[in-house]
């Protein structure tokens, strides 16, 4: 069997492979967004002083770490609507799978980083007599969420990586209308690596962007 | 809700699913075999001197932890049979698919193990009069093994979570014979239940005893 | 109902007792009454229970017996299992520690301000502007909007001290300030401390630094096994100790330094 790669032919699908890139950046920021913030809170009610909060937000956050997020999309695609009743269009489906599973990694990111900021820091807050509010929103918050931001946004480049199983449930996005052009034209090579080539563009200079903005912040965190 | 849950419908085709969880589990071992090695052969190359080695290894991993693991395993099954005219079974592609995957991800740990030993410690094989390769096999080796194994592990529990998207490619694992299974039964919220659950089973000792690792390390080196 | 006279202690320290676990005990019935305008030095061997002293003075610490005292009103007080502590008047003590402590993520002028608008609802106007005269005081007036980490280790204490004395405190803790900071650091460090001990400044501080103890102390307490050992003015603690465990740990210390 001889073939002949002809990338001539990726022009003729950049339109089709932009909308498809549209989506998956639209589906990862809407994501990022909901489930950062879905991540704090979580990782706050693992700190929390009340052992039952604790121990379903530790559920929780195993749970969704524990278990493939393709078995996740599948279950809220298929299961969801079923006990909810309702519809769920693939995208509804996606963002909260998506959702659900930034916010498991986040919160791990919120915790860790809350525990990063030394009892030191707090025997100052003592010393000075600050008020506990202060303490937290003037000190020990703030510190938390500046540790936090490096590996945020590698969270955010890991969500952008798995958002490419939403087309496993029929949502039109790179990785899906990548696959739909392979198929139907019997050029998986050529499609496949420039999907696989998008994806790398977009990641490779954020990871690198995240190991700077890393050195910097642990040295300024330093002090 | 209309819905009435049936177990049944699962723990009938229990075999189904067994079946399937055998192969994930070949799969994952498999994977991190490959990994665990040739990881550590390409964070050599990642290191070495030469930038005609180092550049190539670098990309390597780098176009690994930078794309989707699905594309490189939907890549992998569509385009190696076409750009190398070899035909392998499902399975053995799922292995080396994944297994370049963990190779990627393991040499960046071992990478990282390598060069978090301190430079005070060379100084000091330098001082005590300990050759090159001494240093590197008496000094640095051992301590980047050990500080490794925490990655090493998460790695090779992400990888078995990562084995689940060969589903997509026609590879019969867990979550293939689940979605058959809650296709043909008409049961997805038992049968889902079920594999995650399974899924969970499998990762969470394994994530635990890395927890448990990582905090004793913890207190050693203090 | 007293009235505070003029000879009334500004600290007390009665029996403290503190222990971690139940085998280690680094403070066992420990006394110490301070006189205002004393500067104070505590010196001793490691593990004696100095810095745990200073930290229980600051209300750090649990202590499982014992109180603490200022101008008279205790503010530390061991009942039971529990610590009760005054913060109101903790707030009047002041501590450095030996790790700067400054907070990262503000500028110097944050690091100084941030406690006055907290706790004594101060504006920021009003804050910055004694900021400024005490950075100025201090050397320190071109680093306002710096950083900690652009700062060297002894610009980042001079801070660490201009932060607490924001709070006008009636006494200063100095826990070990000198010892992470680069021996030619050491000195512009001391010099601040000097400069407030001049300007009347009550202070108890624990130091490895025996000749700065000599000059900035006005007495100086040996410490060890979690007591007081000897208690006197710096001529006679380090320079003719009655007690023999003094003088060896003196001998020692001199032998090594010099």
């Amino acid at each position: 069997m001889t073939m002949t790669l002809d990338f001539a032919i990726l022009p003729r699908f950049a339109d089709a492979l932009a909308l498809g890139l549209w989506t998956t950046l639209k589906l990862t920021a809407l994501c990022i967004i909901l489930g950062v913030g879905l991540g704090f809170l979580i990782g706050l009610a693992r700190s929390s002083r009340s052992a039952l909060i604790r121990a379903i937000a530790g559920t929780f956050v195993e749970f969704f770490r524990g278990t493939p997020v393709l078995i996740q999309l599948f279950w809220i695609f298929f299961c969801l609507p079923l006990i909810l009743g309702v519809e769920l269009s693939n995208f509804v489906s996606a963002t909260i799978a998506l959702t659900l599973y930034m916010g498991a990694i986040s919160s791990e990111t919120f915790r860790s980083s809350l525990k990063a900021v030394g009892a030191e820091q707090m025997d100052a807050c003592i010393a000075l007599g600050l008020p506990r509010r202060a303490q937290i929103l003037n000190v020990i918050l703030p510190q938390a969420v500046l540790r936090a931001i490096p590996t945020l946004l590698s969270n955010c480049i890991s969500l952008f990586k798995e958002s490419a199983l939403v087309s496993a449930v029929g949502m039109a996005d790179l990785m899906f209308i990548g696959q739909n052009i392979s198929n139907n034209t019997a050029r998986p090579v050529e499609v496949l690596t420039a999907v696989a080539l998008i994806y790398f563009t977009i990641a490779f200079p954020l990871t690198r962007a995240v190991t700077l903005i890393e050195k910097r912040m642990l040295r300024k965190l330093a002090a | 809700m209309d819905y009435i849950l049936d177990l049944g419908a699962v723990t009938r085709n229990m075999d189904q699913l067994w079946q399937g969880l055998g192969v994930t589990l070949l799969l994952t071992l498999a994977a991190n075999a490959i990994g665990i090695v040739a990881g550590f052969g390409l964070a050599l190359l990642v290191l070495n001197r030469l930038a005609i080695i180092r550049i190539p290894a670098m990309l390597f991993v780098e176009f690994f932890r930078c794309t989707p693991a699905l594309i490189q395993i939907v890549w992998f099954f569509y385009c190696v049979p076409m750009l190398f005219n070899v035909f392998l079974d499902p399975i053995t592609m799922g292995i080396l698919a994944l297994g370049l995957n963990l190779t990627a991800f393991n040499a960046e740990a071992y990478r990282a193990a390598i060069q978090g030993v301190p430079r005070e410690h060379l100084d000091a094989g330098i001082a005590l009069g300990l050759s090159p390769a001494q240093r590197i096999l008496n000094i640095v080796l051992p301590q980047a093994l050990r500080n490794s194994v925490p990655v090493l592990l998460t790695n090779g529990i992400g990888i078995f979570q990562q084995s689940a998207l060969v589903a997509i490619v026609g590879v019969a694992d867990l979550m293939y014979q689940g979605k058959t299974l809650a296709t043909e039964t008409y049961r997805p919220i038992e049968t889902f239940t079920v594999v995650a659950l399974i899924y969970l089973a499998i990762s969470f000792p394994v994530s635990q005893f890395v927890g448990w690792l990582e905090r004793r390390r913890g207190y050693a080196v203090r | 109902m007293t009235a505070p006279i003029a000879s009334a202690p500004l600290l007390c320290i009665r029996d403290l007792h503190k222990s971690y676990g139940e085998h280690i005990k680094v403070l066992q019935g420990l006394n110490i009454e301070m006189k205002p305008g004393e500067r104070v030095v505590v010196i001793g061997p490691s593990g004696g229970g100095k810095s745990t002293l200073l930290r229980v003075v600051m209300g750090l610490e649990q202590i499982q017996a014992g109180s603490v005292s200022l101008g008279g009103k205790p503010y530390i007080d061991a009942r039971g299992r529990k610590t009760v502590i005054d913060t109101e008047l903790r707030r009047k003590i002041g501590m450095v520690f030996q790790h700067y402590t400054l907070f990262p993520h503000l500028s110097i002028m944050e690091n100084l301000v941030l406690a006055p608008r907290k706790v004594n609802a101060e504006s920021r106007a009003s804050a910055t502007e004694r900021g400024r005269k005490i950075l100025d005081r201090f050397g320190l007036a071109a680093k306002a909007d710096a950083y900690p980490s652009q700062l060297s280790g002894g610009q980042k204490q001079r801070v660490a001290i201009a932060r607490a004395l924001m709070l006008d405190p009636q006494l200063m803790l100095f826990d070990e300030v000198t010892s992470a900071l680069d021996p030619e650091l050491v000195a512009e460090v001391e010099a601040v401390i000097l400069q407030l001990a001049e300007q009347g400044m009550p202070m108890m501080m624990v130091t490895h630094d025996m000749w700065f103890a000599r000059n900035v102390a006005s007495r100086v307490i040996f410490c060890a096994g979690g007591v007081v050992v000897e208690d006197g003015p710096p001529e006679q603690v380090l320079g003719h100790p009655r007690e023999e465990r003094t003088r060896e740990f003196i001998n020692r210390v001199f032998h090594i330094k010099t």
